[in-house]
């Protein structure tokens, strides 16, 4: 990257500390609601700069396994469960979904009650 | 702005003959898709509490009318189910829009508010069993008055809910793999009737001694009543709560006593984890439908662009039901 300090990470940071510490306190309580909200959506983002090709990788890796393709997609494989074309039993697509479905929630909402309770 | 809906208001409420002073009108903190006001009115000596509860005039692919909420309401209190009463209806070329007035009810709404605060802890027990009653009852509502109202039976909905995941061209996995399991399942041979289609904590009003009122009627239709069952056990509404099956605060085992003390129909637990994969797989439609709405430029709304993430709360949720042993 060519770019300066701070990155776009610390960017982020910088913005949720700010709505945090200077403006919920100073709206009313329906804007505070919202600001909630933008202060997950910069955490949304901030995890997937963060985190998200290590994520994508690893399904992409598995998926290369499932459905012997070199470059397989997510469309691609929700395609072959749509028209099944694939052993909606086998444990390794199975076990594919779960994975996708918790690298998304790591990403998007990793508090989600059901992620920490699959980690546990 | 504040002003000409209070002038609005003011003039709706002259024609149900209620007069006085409009005093702290005030938004709530409401869904994503309504503006909700309270405010008070001013007699000679007395101040009344109401609710305004108003559309945009564009609703999503699932929701009624707010003004046909309003006839719904009226509907479901003549049985003697617990909802707010409506004081006035406007219809979307008045002045005041799609939009309804009705009375305050004392209580609480927020779904965090009602699991945490000490005021609701001696309710929440008595909860699951409440909800099931009123359940139970919205479900005995006549349908035949009910001509607003579209009738789907659950393969109707389901078939509707995919079209509308698939006109988004965002393919999931899971979610394909979830049509075709509910395509195989069993609903409940039962009588269609009046669905409230979002009765959760966060649409019904609670007070210290539990269930008051059952309000956000948006997503109301008549098709196979237990669907009503098994959305309130879905994940997403236990809100964090992931033990209390039942909205976050009680058990299956109570919901079904309080529904089976007035159902006719005698409702066993797999027909409702059954509909709880389908509530599941409906709410990450809605949450697709949502962020649609701002992804064409509908509506530029950080709630609904927010809502767009939360697709993956009910694929994980799914995930661990249909693969996990998850309850």
């Amino acid at each position: 990257m060519i770019f300066d300090k701070p990155n776009s990470v610390d960017l982020l940071e910088a913005i949720s500390h700010f709505l945090n510490t200077k403006i919920k306190s100073e709206v009313p309580a329906h804007l505070a609601f919202k600001i909630r909200i933008v202060e997950n959506v910069l955490n949304i983002v901030k995890r997937e700069i963060e985190h998200g090709d290590e994520l994508s990788n690893e399904i992409m890796v598995q998926l290369q396994n499932l459905i012997e393709d070199d470059s397989p997609t997510i469309d691609a494989l929700a395609l072959l469960i749509k028209d099944e074309k694939i052993d909606l039993e086998d444990q390794d697509l199975q076990n594919i979904l779960v994975k996708l479905s918790k690298n998304k929630i790591a990403v998007d909402n990793p508090n989600y009650s059901t992620y920490k309770k699959l980690l546990d | 702005m504040t002003e000409e809906l209070s002038i609005a208001l003011q003039n709706k409420l002259s024609e149900a003959n209620i007069e006085g002073k409009i005093l702290n009108l005030v938004p709530l903190t409401g869904g994503a898709s309504k503006e909700i006001w309270k405010f008070e009115v001013q007699d000679t000596d007395e101040i009344k509490q109401y609710i305004l509860r108003k559309g945009s005039g564009i609703e999503g692919p699932l929701a009624i009318k707010t003004s046909d909420e309003a006839l719904l309401q009226q509907e479901v209190k003549k049985i003697n189910a617990p909802v707010p009463e409506i004081v006035a209806v406007s219809s979307l070329d008045e002045e005041l829009g799609d939009s309804y007035i009705m009375k305050f009810v004392e209580g609480e709404s927020i779904p965090r508010k009602v699991l945490r605060d000490n005021e609701y802890k001696d309710a929440l027990p008595l909860l699951a069993f409440q909800c099931g009653e009123s359940i139970a009852k919205i479900h005995e509502v006549e349908v035949n008055n009910l001509h607003y109202l579209q009738e789907k039976t659950p393969m109707d909905q389901l078939n509707e809910l995919y079209s509308t995941y698939e006109s988004f061209n965002q393919p999931s996995p899971i979610f394909e793999y979830t049509y075709l399991w509910l395509k195989d399942q069993d609903f409940g041979d039962i009588k269609a009737s009046l669905v409230h289609g979002d009765f959760r904590l966060g649409n019904i009003i609670v007070s210290n001694s539990g269930l008051e009122s059952i309000i956000d009627w948006e997503l109301a239709h008549i098709g196979n009543p237990l669907q009503d069952l098994g959305w309130i056990c879905g994940n997403s509404w236990r809100f964090g709560q992931n033990e209390k099956v039942v909205g976050g605060f009680g058990d299956l085992e109570d919901l079904l006593k309080g529904y089976n003390s007035i159902s006719k129909f005698e409702v066993n637990e797999n027909l409702v984890r059954t509909w709880q994969v389908f509530g599941t797989f409906r709410w990450g439609v809605i949450c697709l439908i949502q962020a649609a709405a701002h992804l064409n430029g509908s509506v530029n709304s950080i709630e609904k662009a927010a809502i767009g993430r939360r697709v993956s709360e009910t694929e994980i949720d799914i995930a661990d039901l249909l693969f996990l042993g998850g309850k």
